[in-house]
Parts: C-alpha cells; structure tokens; sequence
C-alpha cells in the first residue's frame, strides 16, 4: 500500500546548522495490519507519521501510495485522501468542545444521512459508550472516553488507513488495553499504523518499526 | 462531497457567545432605527407647515419701496401713506382677478411656534375680522372640532394637533410669552395643514402681511408680486411655496439628514470594533477546531464557509431580532412621545431600514479581514503537536 523511498526530512534546510528528522527512509507497508512505529521522543516516528498521512510534505524522496507519488500531489487531492481514506487518531482527542460526543464522530463523516448517525451511534457503541454518554459534549466524558470518540470519528469512513499518534498516552491501563483491542480488531481489514515510545502496547502488533536519529534501524 | 460543518450547531450550542452578538446587533439596529424615528418626526411634523400651507395660503410682507412709491415725492408722511395704501389696494385687486388666487387681503399676522423633537418652526396666523373666518376655514378645509368661532377682539382658533404639542387647552391664552394675556384660544381647529386664525387686539409687533388665499396652481408669490410690478429687495418677505420648500430642504431634510447620518455612522464604527473584537476572540478560542478540520481533510474553503455561514446566522437573528424590537420601539414612542405632543410621526422607514442593512452587510465585509487572517493561519494538527 505505501512504499517510501529515500524520504528525509530537514528542518532549517536553508541554513549550515540542518536538522534531519527523517533521513533516508525506504519501507514498504502492506494494505492491512497492525503496525507499530516506535522509538524515543524525538526519534521521528510522528514526523513519519504525517509525512505519510500528508500532513507534512517531505523535503526529499517519495511516498508511494497505491501507485501514486503523494507527496507532488496538489492541495486538494491531500485533503481528499485524509477525508476519504485516511482516518487520524492524535495525542490529544481534539474533539469539537460545543458539540455531543455522536455529532463529533459525525463531523468527519463524508456521506449525510440516517444510516451514517446509526453507523456512528453502532461505532460508540463498540467503543463502551452508552447511548446516555453520545448526547454528552467532551467536557462530561472521561479522557478515556473523549479518546474512544476520537477513533469512532477517526474510523467513520472506513479508512484504508488509520494513523494513531500515541493513542493510549493519556490513558489509564484498562483503557489503553480497550483502545488497543479496537484497534487491533480493525487492522485485521485495514492498516492501523500506531505511534508509540510504550512498547507494551503493541505486543499484538503485525509489524513494529523502530526509529532512532530519523533512521530506520537496521 | 457534502460539508458536515455545520453553522447551526455552533450557535445552538453556543448560545451565550452567540447572544451577546446577536444583542449588541440588534440593539444597535434599534438604537440607528428609533433615533431615526425620532428625528424624523421633525421632518415629518414640519412637512404641513413647510410644504401643505403654502398650496392654500402664501404670504408677503412688504416693504414701502416695494410699491415704488418715493418719499421724496411726497410733501407730508399722511400723503405718502396714502399712495403707498393706495397702489397696495391696486396690487390687491389685481390679484384677486388672477387664475388660482380666491382672496387676497391686508391683515396683521401672529406667530406661532411648533415644537418638534429636534427645533422648533414659527409659522403666520392671519387676525380677520370675526365674519372672515368661516371663509377662511372653508379655504383650508379645516372644521371647527372643539370650542366656538371667534366673535370678539384678540380670539384665536388653534390647530387641534398644534394645541396637543403646546399643552395648550381652550380658554389659555395663545402664545403668552410672546403676547402676553392677549390672545385667547376659543376654539380648536382640525385640518392638514395645521393652519390656525384669530382676531385682532391692538397692534402686535409681528407685522402686517398681505395674505393671500391660492390654490396649487398660484403658490409662486415672488414671482406674482414681481409681475405685479412689485420690486422685492431684501427687506421684503415672501413666504410662498418655493420660500417653503426652500426651508424644508435646507433647514429640515438636510440638517436631520446629516445628524442622522452622524449617529448612524457613530453607532456603525462603535458596532465594527465591537464585532470585530469578538470574532477575533471567538476564532482564537476555536483554533484546535479549524486545525482539526483541516488536519481529516476539510479545506480552507469549507472551513471558511462555514464561519460565514455562522456569520451570517448570527447577522440575521441580529437584524430580525433588531427590527421586530425597532418596530416595538417605534409604536411605543408613537403612541407615547410623538402623538402625544401633536406630532407626526411614521412607523416604518423602509429606506433607513434598508439602509441598516446595508450597514450590516458592510460590517460582514470587514469582518473578512479577521476571517480570512484566521483562515490563513490555520495549520493542520501535526504544527501543533510539532
């Protein structure tokens, strides 16, 4: 599914003093599974992460998705694959604080219509959350609730990818170990790449990626 | 691909933010609308005396130059007087036998004085004979509603609505700060041009006119006299319909014109910071939210459509808000303040209220500036993270 071929990326490029937080990257990703991106803070994971989901465009080399090279894709074509394809999980929830936790999973819905709220209401439902807590806006629910919104929103397209930034981080255990459940279950159809320094969590993991320096390590 | 940024949830869901801006517009819709009310009542209440009198009445206080008529000609004042006398009897009848005049007679004048929300207006009450009244009041269509016809010395009959805005009654006497206890008021009147007659007592200083009874078709009294051979300088008056259009134009339309303009233009610059202020308060607030928008995949464009979208709710409850509380405003102050006092007022100004919206379709253009700075910085969550 993805295929990168020598991606850096540098900061201050335009000076002496460059910083590589990618340098050189090749990987191949398959279309489904459960792959853990891992290494200390600063190492580049997140920086991986987003050049992959078209967050951030890298300053070299190429990302090859489904055939087609995304980081010389236009603006809007960017934005239509991180709406229709791709699903994101940040550090934070970043949920809509004024809206009920049902309409904060349907704001990333592409399609309107009854059978997208039923399908969002089946999503928190999965998650543990009770009909009571969908009418309840971010600052009522718990963290772990608030967390479990935002991969009901993140999954409500059915992405073919799902990007998980240190999902579990604000997390307690019980919670962590639910997140990662539902993560794992919807990686056996699509591709979940996780985002973590906490090896534990992915011991369910297809495929853990380790990145030291901005480098893959050997 | 449809948008799911929805306007509607951000005001429903935000409705103190959202009320105080929906308050500050509507409040400031009534304020531009009811000062606009009031002022114009100015405009309206001078309109019978300024514009209606003159198509029946006109008159003209001239000098003895005027007549053409040289002192030096004359060996004693008497003398002189009585060619002035008679070549104005002359002119008189003259006029009579012209198209569009009725009457033109030779009559000491009152002042009267009509007290609108903002400046007042003296206008002339002819003192007749007590037999020429009812000639006068047929002229003018007005009917005797309250009171009786003057039949003595120093009795006047005072416009129904004129009476209400000087707090006058039937039995008071009639402009005494001027006057004194000369004049009283027998009788009220009721016609739409606000017209008021008395009877003479004594001499007053406010002169003797020529007064003279037109139709619309003969309201040009300068330009009468002048073919009368009559050679107006700057001594003479002439108050005639041009005289009146003149005033209302220059002295009414346009001075309320501007002071209305000024308060409009005051409460708009007061309404565009304070509106503008908030937005850039609301937007900072609600960064992480563009940024998430942007971040799964929302353009600049849909996220920008939506605030506009909320922009424009916000607006519109403001504006339908503002004019339903405008129009309360207005029958209130109609009923309490204008009518009260025997002015005219209207309720509905549909070109002010046009005009407000035309001010807050200008205030929506400004608010693009803080909008469109906002949107530009939106980044996506990856720079927030970073």
């Amino acid at each position: 599914m993805f295929e990168v071929k020598n991606l850096s990326m540098i900061y201050d490029v335009n000076t002496d003093a460059k910083t590589y937080a990618l340098k050189g990257i090749n990987l191949e990703l398959p279309e489904k599974g459960l792959v853990g991106i891992i290494g200390p803070s600063g190492s580049g994971k997140s920086t991986l992460t987003y050049c992959l989901s078209t967050l951030k465009t890298p300053t070299e080399g190429s990302i090859i998705y489904n055939g087609k090279d995304i980081t010389k894709v236009t603006g809007a074509e960017r934005e239509k694959l991180r709406r229709r394809e791709f699903g994101f999980v940040f550090q934070k929830h970043y949920l809509v604080p004024y809206v009920n936790a049902l309409d904060n999973v349907l704001v990333a819905a592409v399609e309107k219509g009854p059978q997208v709220s039923e399908k969002a209401a089946e999503f928190l439902k999965g998650l543990g959350l009770s009909e009571k807590e969908f009418r309840k806006k971010p600052a009522k629910l718990s963290g772990g609730q608030c967390q479990r919104v935002a991969i009901a929103r993140a999954m409500i397209n059915d992405p073919k990818v799902v990007f998980a930034d240190e999902p579990t981080a604000s997390l307690d255990h019980e919670n962590a170990f639910n997140v990662m459940r539902i993560l794992k279950k919807y990686s056996e159809e699509r591709l979940v790449l996780i985002v973590t320094h906490d090896k534990s969590i992915l011991k369910d993991a297809d495929r853990i990626i380790e990145i030291w320096d901005g480098e893959l390590s050997k | 691909m449809k948008t799911r940024l929805s306007a509607w949830k951000y005001v429903k869901n935000n409705k103190r933010a959202v009320a105080v801006l929906v308050t500050a517009l509507a409040l400031s819709f009534m304020a531009i609308y009811v000062i606009h009310v009031l002022l114009q009542t100015t405009v309206e209440s001078f309109k019978p005396i300024t514009l209606e009198i003159p198509k029946k009445l006109s008159y003209a206080n001239l000098s003895d130059k005027a007549y053409g008529v040289n002192r030096e000609d004359y060996d004693t004042y008497e003398d002189y007087d009585a060619a002035v006398g008679e070549r104005r009897g002359e002119l008189m009848e003259s006029m009579k036998r012209r198209q569009g005049i009725d009457n033109v007679t030779y009559v000491q004048i009152l002042k009267c004085l009509y007290q609108a929300v903002v400046g007042q207006l003296s206008y002339e009450v002819p003192l007749l004979s007590p037999g020429e009244i009812q000639g006068f009041l047929n002229h003018v269509d007005a009917k005797l509603v309250e009171g009786r016809m003057p039949g003595g010395d120093g009795e006047v009959l005072v416009d129904s609505a004129v009476m209400k805005n000087a707090g006058w009654e039937i039995g008071d006497w009639f402009m005494k700060d001027w006057y004194g206890e000369t004049f009283r008021i027998v009788g009220a009147i009721r016609s739409k041009y606000l017209v008021s007659v008395g009877t003479p007592m004594g001499h007053t200083n406010s002169g003797i006119y020529l007064v003279v009874y037109n139709d619309e078709t003969a309201t040009d009294l300068r330009s009468i006299l002048k073919e009368e051979g009559i050679k107006l300088s700057e001594e003479d008056v002439v108050v005639d319909a041009a005289k009146g259009r003149e005033l209302f134009e220059k002295d009414v339309e346009d001075v309320i014109g501007t002071v209305v303009s000024v308060i409009s233009l005051i409460v708009t610059i007061f309404l565009v910071i304070l509106v503008m202020v908030s937005y850039v308060s609301f937007m900072r607030n609600r960064v992480n939210e563009y940024c998430l928008y942007a971040s799964i995949g929302y353009g600049r464009g849909e996220i920008y459509g939506m605030i506009l979208r909320e922009t424009l709710l916000t607006f519109a409850m403001g504006s339908a808000i503002g004019l339903l509380a405008s129009l309360g405003a207005g029958a209130v102050l109609t009923k309490l303040v204008i009518e009260s006092k025997g002015l005219v007022g209207k309720l509905i100004y549909g070109d002010r209220i046009l005009s407000i919206f035309g001010i807050y379709v200008f205030i929506i253009g400004m608010l693009q500036i803080p909008i469109l700075a906002c949107i530009s910085r939106i980044k996506t969550i990856d720079a927030i993270e970073d």
